[in-house]
């Protein structure tokens, strides 16, 4: 089966912990992304995956097999690096077929499987030129494609698309994935863009300084974040976060004063077993709804730059005591710089976290 | 004269070279040429001397003038082509229009043109024959030596390690000492009394080591001598090559579970194949132009067994100041290291094409 | 090439500011693998086998005469300090007066000849190879390829018409005359090897330096030069060592007062009673030591020099 384990996994450079008790399960076809800011460990965990590094603490299973006293050949793994790591010297044709010689297949077989990849990948035109003289894009799915011509037990992909424009990551997001989805081997995904993550993952794993903060589908990572990090992370624009002093539960309603003022938020209804005291609100730039009325249960706020997305607007706005807002509203609204606000949310838009940037949900 | 315009290319070639301009180095060069054949033949050697650098100079300036009009680039590079042309350039025009007539320092008396005599004697003297095979038998040697020494040592410095720094200044100390030490400390070790190789020798069969001697004993005495000497330069040139690649391409080749033997050849050679090149052709052409340590270590011998063609040619303009004919000599072995140079650049212009891209 | 698990197999790498930056980029980057210990014994016994002969001479400048000559050969002895001694001042016959070799005036030679004609070639050769980088003028590659030639000149075919060239304009003997002569020595690689590092620079950084004001003169000495510090050091360093020993030249065109170490070196082996070991071993102890000092100093940029010199052609 194509499964990694990785349990309880550390990593110590000297005086420095890069990973931190690091546990994760991938299951066989599944996609993980391991997504975070530069520096929080991801790589190094990608690598020790690979066995380019050696763990300090912790297992590291691949196929039920635990690894972590074999080297890189001895793991049958694929990985495709952030450099593309092409062999300079050789075609293309011969970078796809260089994994395939330690199998002793015959050389049919071997063309036969560099043939099928090469046209799975839209590689044929180029195949016998050198990585020198093709395009950012070709050099990517070569990359690509010499994992994808092996049988390994699984995939391992370091910030594939980091290098390449706006335009290709999109094709080539679309393509990597459809080329997994045949394989159904485990895959583990390093990025730092959380588009890439929430477009080809089945789970993400948010990191932040050697920890992994939460695992989850995209759509839990984006709707109900654990922790405030991974609240701001993910999601452009960035979500609003706001101290707030909590007061207690009134109903279905929090009682909060932000920025001064005292305000009715609608929350989950955990919150009523949090303790009163400092708190952090976070509410989604699309989670804002302008309400003319105002009202106890709005934040109040004046619109100062106005951005036009296309089909929507993003608005810059300040509170009275000065936090800034971000949000966004369908273009039908229309709002002018200079605009006073009144802002109402919605409860499952409304993220509570306490003063340990836990969020406080059922 | 003026230099505010250059002669348009439509003007025939015969107008242009005799424009009266100063920046009309065509004719200058022509000039030059033939008022240095004229002087040559008709001049003391002192005076013609001075009489070519004079004509020399004016090809200079004319040339400078030409370069003038680019301003900044001409003005940077005019020193260091006037020095060169000076002394490298000047000389060799000067010596190679020398060996078509016969001169001998030694005598007051003004060289007589002989054409192609010179060349033809030399050609001809079966003694030079015999030394170019000297030579190329010690090049061969040596450099097949160095390359392999010095590449054996670039692989065990490609990594970093403890006290990688002063073990590499110990590999490269051959490389500074100066000719003169070299050769005499090396006769010393060869010597069969109290030299240390005879001495170990002596170890195992109780009988004092003669080697130099004989003409191969001698052949691999200087070959040991030199390729020691210079190894260290082939494994810098390789080391440069080793260090350049760039390590995920073996992490890469790891994860695919490639032999090493299979990374070096299709990884790591590629690299330093240029490089192994260059450091070909530059020992190479330092064998075919061996002289100091043959002439401290040998002296030629036994016999004339060493003498390579630079010694040779020392001997025949020194020692029997038949000035004419050894330049001549030089000349064809100038000719040969031209040749080598240009069979280099043909494979390499070829290979760069074909190098893997930084 | 194995020995890159040795990573994998990992020991702990010391904590160097900025780790993070490091840990990203640093394990994939280019540049030398490590290796542990094993390596260094290995490297070791190598490096001292190939270092056994000159460390014999080093040894031998301590031995008396008798024990340079000893058989078998003496690892052990009392040093002594003697053959240094005479290397400045010594008697030239059995019993005769003790007088002044010269020897003080032939390290001096030897220093300052290298040393300007080092510098001169320095100086020239970055200037024209600026220009042959930055302003390539119409027959650019025909001036270089002639330039590269030269390098590959067999010193016997321009011995003799320097020779006579030196003999006729009176500079043969004078210091003027061989240091101009080693400044052409040295010139061809310090045009190609700084020729290649300036190819290198980004013109972009000179730009913006133009656009704040900067003439080009302080972009040249500001901007330019700072950045090819390892060519500078790598000519300088082959430069050195190629004028630091050079003979044959020296020994035609020198005069008895310019006379460089290895002339004189020979003329002890010549004269004097029967050659002299210990001696001899002094004078290239002495002469070794500021050419090691310059490449120890200069090390680092010395490899990374020879790297960028070579590497692009």
């Amino acid at each position: 089966m194509s499964t990694i384990e990785l349990t309880g996994v550390t990593k110590h450079f000297g005086g420095f912990t890069a990973v931190k008790n690091v546990s994760l399960a991938v299951s066989a076809g599944e996609v993980v992304c391991l997504l975070g800011p530069s520096g929080c460990g991801k790589t190094t965990t990608l690598r020790i995956i690979a066995g380019l590094e050696r763990a300090s603490a912790g297992d590291v299973v691949i196929a039920g097999k635990r690894m972590n006293d074999l080297r890189p050949d001895q793991r049958d793994i694929a990985m495709v690096f952030q450099f593309y790591a092409l062999y300079p010297a050789l075609t293309v044709r011969e970078n796809i077929m260089f994994p395939l010689h330690v199998e002793g297949l015959d050389a049919q077989t071997g063309a036969d499987r560099v043939a099928r990849v090469a046209r799975m990948l839209q590689l044929e035109p180029v195949l016998d030129r050198l990585p020198n003289h093709i395009s950012e894009g070709e050099k990517q799915r070569v990359a690509v494609a010499r994992a994808v011509v092996r049988d390994p037990n699984c995939f391992l992909f370091d910030e594939p698309l980091s290098r390449l424009d706006v335009e290709l990551r999109q094709t080539m997001r679309g393509q990597i994935k459809s080329v997994l989805t045949g394989l159904s081997k485990a895959t583990v995904i390093v990025t730092h863009d959380q588009l890439e993550a929430l477009t080809m993952a089945d789970r993400i794993a948010i990191m932040r300084d050697g920890v992994i903060e939460q695992i989850a589908s995209p759509h839990e990572v984006f709707a109900r974040p654990t922790t405030l990090f991974v609240a701001s992370f993910i999601g452009t624009p960035q979500m609003n976060l706001l101290t707030a002093q909590f007061d207690g539960v009134e109903g279905a309603h929090g009682r909060f004063t932000v920025d001064g003022q005292p305000i009715r938020l609608a929350v989950d209804p955990a919150v009523k077993r949090l303790a009163k005291g400092q708190v952090t609100i976070g509410i989604r730039p699309r989670a804002f709804i302008p309400d003319g009325a105002g009202g106890a249960d709005t934040i109040a706020g004046r619109a100062e730059l106005i951005e036009p997305m296309g089909a929507e607007t993003l608005i810059h706005a300040r509170t009275p005591l000065g936090s800034d807002l971000r949000v966004v509203v369908p273009r039908e609204i229309k709002v002018k710089s200079g605009d006073a606000l009144s802002l109402r949310t919605d409860a499952r838009e409304t993220h509570v976290f306490d003063g340990s940037g836990m969020a406080v949900r059922a | 004269m003026t230099t505010t315009t250059d002669i348009p290319q439509s003007v025939p070639f015969f107008q242009r070279v005799i424009a009266l301009r100063w920046d009309n180095w065509q004719g200058a060069l022509i000039v030059f040429v033939i008022g240095m054949a004229l002087a040559i033949a008709s001049l003391p050697p002192q005076v013609s001397f001075w009489a070519s650098s004079a004509l020399a100079a004016l090809f200079a300036v004319t040339l400078i003038a030409n370069a003038w009009g680019k301003y900044i680039g001409g003005l940077l590079v005019t020193p260091a082509l006037t020095l060169l042309f000076l002394m490298n350039v000047f000389p060799l025009v000067w010596s190679f229009g020398l060996s078509f007539f016969s001169y001998k320092a030694n005598r007051a008396r003004a060289p007589t043109w002989v054409g192609l005599d010179n060349y033809a004697k030399v050609l001809g003297d079966p003694d030079v024959w015999d030394r170019l095979h000297n030579t190329i038998i010690l090049v061969i040697m040596t450099v097949s030596l160095q390359m392999v020494v010095g590449f054996l040592l670039a692989l065990l410095f490609s990594k970093q390690f403890p006290l990688r720094r002063y073990l590499l200044i110990l590999v490269l100390t051959p490389m500074m000492l100066s000719f003169v030490a070299v050769g005499a400390f090396f006769r010393y070790y060869y010597d069969p009394t109290f030299g240390l190789l005879s001495q170990a020798v002596r170890v195992f069969t109780g009988q004092p080591f003669i080697l130099m001697n004989t003409v191969w004993g001698s052949r691999i005495g200087i070959v040991f001598a030199d390729a020691w000497m210079w190894s260290p330069f082939v494994m810098l040139l390789v080391l440069a090559g080793l260090v350049s690649v760039p390590k995920y391409l073996y992490e890469a080749a790891a994860i695919d579970r490639v032999s090493g033997w299979r990374q070096f050849w299709s990884i790591t050679f590629p690299y330093i194949r240029g490089l192994m090149l260059l450091a070909l052709l530059f020992r190479t052409i330092e064998a075919f132009k061996l002289f100091d340590l043959v002439f401290l270590l040998t002296n030629g011998g036994p016999g004339t067994a060493t003498e390579t063609i630079a010694l040779r040619v020392y001997r025949i303009a020194f020692e029997n100041n038949k000035t004419s004919e050894s330049t001549a000599l030089a000349y064809i072995l100038l000719f040969t290291v031209i040749v080598l140079t240009n069979l280099y650049l043909y494979f390499a212009n070829r290979r760069a094409r074909e190098a893997p891209a930084s | 090439m194995t020995d890159m698990t040795a990573n994998a197999v990992g020991s702990a790498r010391p904590a160097r500011a900025p780790l993070t930056r490091r840990l990203r980029f640093g394990s994939s980057a280019s540049g030398v693998g490590h290796a542990g210990w094993g390596r260094t014994v290995g490297a070791a016994i190598v490096s001292l086998i190939y270092f056994f002969p000159v460390f014999w001479i080093i040894l031998t400048a301590f031995k008396t005469y008798e024990d340079a000559l000893a058989v078998p050969a003496k690892f052990f002895f009392t040093p002594t300090l003697e053959n240094f001694a005479q290397v400045f001042s010594r008697a030239y016959s059995a019993g005769g007066p003790t007088v002044n070799t010269g020897f003080t005036l032939y390290f001096f030679n030897s220093l300052f000849i290298s040393g300007v004609s080092v510098l001169l070639a320095l100086a020239i050769g970055t200037l024209a190879a600026f220009g042959f980088s930055r302003y390539p003028l119409k027959g650019n590659d025909t001036y270089l390829f002639m330039i590269l030639t030269t390098r590959m000149l067999p010193a016997i075919v321009v011995i003799i018409p320097i020779f006579i060239m030196f003999r006729v304009t009176g500079l043969a003997g004078t210091y003027l005359g061989i240091i101009a002569l080693y400044t052409v020595f040295n010139l061809p690689f310090a045009i190609w090897m700084m020729k290649s590092f300036f190819d290198e620079l980004s013109p972009d950084v000179e730009d913006a330096a133009r656009i704040d004001g900067s003439s080009d003169v302080r972009v040249f000495f500001k901007i330019c030069l700072p950045q090819v510090l390892a060519g500078l050091a790598a000519t300088a360093v082959f430069g050195l060592i190629l004028t630091w020993n050079e003979f044959l030249f020296a020994l035609l065109l020198s005069g008895v007062e310019t006379r460089t170490v290895p002339v004189a070196m020979s003329q002890t082996i010549g004269g004097d009673i029967g050659v002299r070991w210990g001696l001899l071993a002094a004078i290239e102890t002495l002469f070794l030591i500021p050419v090691i000092i310059v490449t120890f100093a200069l090390q680092n940029q010395l490899l990374r020099g020879v790297t960028f010199g070579t590497i692009k052609r």
